[in-house]
């Protein structure tokens, strides 16, 4: 499996905008005045447009403590270069409350850069030169990690900080939405062909599910997908993929899950389900 | 570079490219090549969808471009041949991202280990259509006998014949009663708006809709008179002087005398 | 609260300052016709619609903002008689007033054509807001014919917008982009569906998709249904469209779709029956209980 990824920027500050970490990017904001800041942030992001598609953020804003407006900016300006808010850092009072508000982890500023983050920093300087060197052979300049094992990555990383939350999200997913989670997916709704669940935990859909789901994302072979209407394109639980060729079927459809047994994924009834695991399982 | 990469175009949506696209290719597998078909169709994927093959997708041509993958590992084998494999286009994703040189390079990839990389273009004349040609060293442009679609076309072959890639042109979706009637442009009429050296003339069915929703390439169904058709396109396009068959009587076989005199 | 991780770029939004809220009520409405998959009749749902609704007395400006790829002209027969075109426009080498063409067959209509020897970046989506706002300012409708696909030209036709019909054939491709094309849009622009090209005959025979399997995905407003007859090609090529002819099943479905886009109480959209199945209704009439 490929390694995880490190993206790496060339500071033209003293003190670092923005900085690759294992798992996304780092953005330092504080001590800085906000809309500066986001105008520079801007720019950089706009040098290097797709490079940073589809990774995620870890903003740390210090002493300041910014305004909903201010988290709406940031967001804006992150997404217009495919980049999502994870993660808020800082000290300031009303900072927990407005991550959780906004449905961000948050991070106090002590435990923000674990010991092999810290490492990884300095490694920098190394890596750097072997990006610029693989540039100049036309070589693809970063190495990406498949989904499965950045969020292996991820998971291990919060294994110190708040548990994982579920994503629960009310509406229906249309062809090309895609909801990427650490920690389980539930949809009220249902997810069309050409939409994409990718979920370190479980799947529930309520709704049907016609898109392609992945649970277990992180490499759990425990994950299930459960869905009121179970007709997907494709499923996938840890490393295992699976699709229904059979026939289609005439009978009504009702709930079903899918769990992985025997390197396959296999298509239950929730009684047989229950009929499998008697004693029931619950995590928080 | 091995194999002959071809972009099969048309500027106008909805005339036939992608349906061409699986048809020819499924064709030329027959014959006994190999066959990659890659859809540059990032965001409006299909060629998957007309070939049935949208459930075994694991890898796509974004993620090829990205490193994420092997060519090979993305690559799909549709098991009704023996050497017919597709690219499919990613979904999620939008056009801008993967370069022309991107793209051209992942062509040349896959023709490393094919005799026919087909291109299944996107609608259109902006930068999805520009990868595709620019991957490309053949045209293929697609067109039914229709005002708008031929002007279309006619933009589109401007377009390539500017980057001096030789075009040949397959007029789909012709309905000799209509031509007859002069509700409908005859390809002799189009040809001179295109002046473009015809490939293949397909006749309208009412079988190819439901085959593209199945997944099932009309060219599989042996009681088709499309299979011949296509057939005859193949043949052309391996430098067979074929004659087109005749919907209209005389003005056809005055075309074909000339093409013979032409050599 | 979380984001899509969609990949998307973000579609500019209606308007919605305060001072173009206060001339909502004035304002003419801005509805783009888009489908994501080409070829399904997007440019001659925009010209059939735009005829109907002219018929009904409204004033009408039709845009074609396929740039480079212009048809809506030759649909409505006006193509020897454009001047000046959209870019002219926008760049402001003409004037609007000089840009639109009267329709030949139809009082109120007009069109604003594309720009055929230019390419869709020329287009500056602010511009095409600006452009769109001022033309709502003078006519009580303003249709937008997008062009195909999801790239920059669609993000233009819909700049500007305040709502959205998709149109649909009853085909998995065309099912597939349209659900992409909504998924783009999101609520804000309560995209309404047309389902055109419909064979009622094949539907019948499993060898079609029906509108229950195609809106059963999509789940939209049903706006109408349109049946495929060749009558259409024809009035294509000759420019005249059929919404011009109230006889005709097509020309009809339109006009009861300008009739519900206008808020009037009309039924609600039936798929056009085939013949059969409208002889096996009025024999039930005549020949009382039959089933």
């Amino acid at each position: 499996m490929a390694r995880g990824m490190l993206r790496i920027l060339r500071a033209k500050r003293s003190v670092t905008l923005l900085r690759g970490r294992l798992d996304g990017l780092e953005v330092t904001l504080s001590g800085r005045v906000l809309e500066e800041a986001f105008a520079e942030l801007e720019a950089r992001l706009a040098e290097q447009p797709t490079f940073y598609r589809g990774s995620s953020a870890v903003v740390s804003f210090g002493e300041t403590a910014p305004t909903a407006a201010d988290l709406a900016r940031l967001r804006n300006v992150l997404g217009g270069a495919g980049v999502t808010l994870r993660a808020l850092v800082g000290s300031a009072a009303e900072l927990q409350a407005l991550a959780a508000l906004e449905g961000l982890e948050f991070d106090p500023p002590a435990t923000s850069l674990s010991d092999s983050a810290r490492s990884l920093v300095a490694d920098f300087a190394g890596a750097r030169n072997d990006i610029a060197a693989r540039r100049k052979r036309g070589e693809s300049s970063v190495r990406r990690a498949k989904v499965e094992s950045e969020r292996a990555r991820a998971a291990e990383l919060r294994l110190v900080e708040a548990p994982q939350g579920t994503l629960y999200h009310a509406a229906t997913l249309r062809g090309g939405q895609t909801l990427h989670h650490s920690g389980n997916i539930v949809v009220v709704g249902d997810v069309n062909p050409g939409a994409e669940l990718v979920a370190t935990g479980d799947i529930l859909v309520f709704g049907r599910l016609a898109g392609i789901a992945h649970a277990g994302a992180g490499g759990d072979e425990n994950a299930r997908i459960f869905a009121v209407e179970l007709t997907p394109t494709q499923l996938r639980i840890a490393s295992f993929i699976g699709t229904d060729e059979g026939p289609k079927r005439a009978s009504a459809p009702s709930p079903e899950v899918a769990i992985a047994r025997d390197a396959k994924i296999v298509v239950l009834s929730l009684d047989e389900l229950s009929r499998l695991e008697p004693s029931g399982a619950s995590s928080a | 570079m091995n194999a002959r990469a071809i972009v099969v175009t048309s500027g106008k949506g909805g005339v036939g490219k992608t349906t061409t696209t699986a048809n020819l290719g499924a064709t030329l597998a027959k014959r006994g090549k190999r066959v990659v078909l890659i859809d540059a169709d990032i965001g409006l994927r299909n060629l998957d969808l007309v070939l049935g093959l949208e459930k075994r997708i694991v890898f796509d041509l974004v993620e090829v471009a990205e490193g994420r993958c092997q060519l090979r590992q993305a690559l799909i084998k549709d098991k009704r041949f023996d050497s017919l494999s597709i690219l499919p286009a990613a979904q999620t994703r939008e056009k801008d991202a993967i370069t022309p040189e991107q793209f051209g390079a992942i062509v040349n990839r896959a023709a490393e280990v094919a005799d026919y990389v087909l291109i299944d273009s996107p609608a259109g004349i902006e930068s999805g259509f520009r990868n595709a040609v620019a991957g490309a060293t053949e045209a293929i442009v697609v067109t039914t006998p229709e005002v708008s679609a031929i002007r279309d076309a006619d933009r589109v072959v401007g377009k390539i014949a500017a980057v001096g890639k030789p075009i040949r042109l397959i007029v789909n979706r012709l309905r000799p009663e209509m031509v007859r009637s002069g509700d409908m442009l005859s390809v002799e009429d189009v040809c001179d708006v295109l002046s473009v050296e015809l490939l293949g003339i397909v006749p309208d069915d009412e079988e190819v809709i439901d085959t593209t929703n199945r997944g099932e390439p009309i060219v599989l169904n042996e009681s088709n008179r499309l299979r011949a058709i296509y057939d005859k396109i193949a043949r052309r396009l391996e430098g067979e002087l074929v004659p087109f068959t005749s919907f209209d009587n005389q003005t056809l076989f005055g075309r074909l005398i000339d093409a013979l005199k032409a050599g | 609260m979380h984001q899509i991780q969609a990949h998307d770029t973000v579609i500019v939004s209606p308007s919605t300052s305060s001072e173009q809220a206060a001339n909502a009520a004035k304002a003419g409405r801005a509805i783009v016709v888009t489908s994501g998959k080409g070829g399904v009749g997007k440019t001659t749902t925009t010209a059939n619609l735009g005829t109907a609704l002219a018929r009904r007395g409204a004033r009408v400006a039709l845009i074609d903002a396929d740039i480079g790829l212009r048809n809506l002209d030759i649909l409505l027969g006006l193509e020897s008689r454009v001047q000046h075109h959209l870019l002219d426009v926008l760049e402001e080498r003409a004037s609007l007033d000089d840009a639109l063409v009267a329709d030949k067959h139809t009082e109120g209509l007009f069109l604003l054509a594309a720009a055929q020897a230019r390419e869709k970046d020329d287009v500056e989506t602010a511009k095409m807001q600006a452009l769109v706002a001022s033309l709502r300012e003078r006519f009580d409708y303003v249709l937008i014919d997008s062009p195909a696909g999801i790239e920059l030209g669609f993000r233009n036709a819909v700049a500007g917008a305040t709502e959205a019909i998709v149109v649909c054939t009853p085909e998995v491709a065309a099912v597939r982009d349209v659900d992409r094309v909504v998924g783009l849009l999101g609520n804000r622009f309560r995209p309404q569906l047309i389902i055109n090209r419909l064979r009622p005959q094949l539907v019948r025979k499993g060898k079609m998709l029906s509108v229950d399997d195609v809106n059963g995905i999509l789940r939209l407003p049903l706006l109408g249904v349109i049946a495929d007859e060749p009558e259409i090609i024809v009035t294509t090529n000759r420019g005249e469209p059929l919404a011009l002819r109230a006889q005709n099943a097509t020309g009809a479905a339109y006009h009861a779709i300008a009739a519900r886009i206008a808020g009037e109480d009309v039924a609600p959209p039936v798929p056009p029956e085939s013949k059969a199945s409208i002889l096996e209704r009025i024999g039930s009439i005549f020949g009382g209980h039959r089933r």
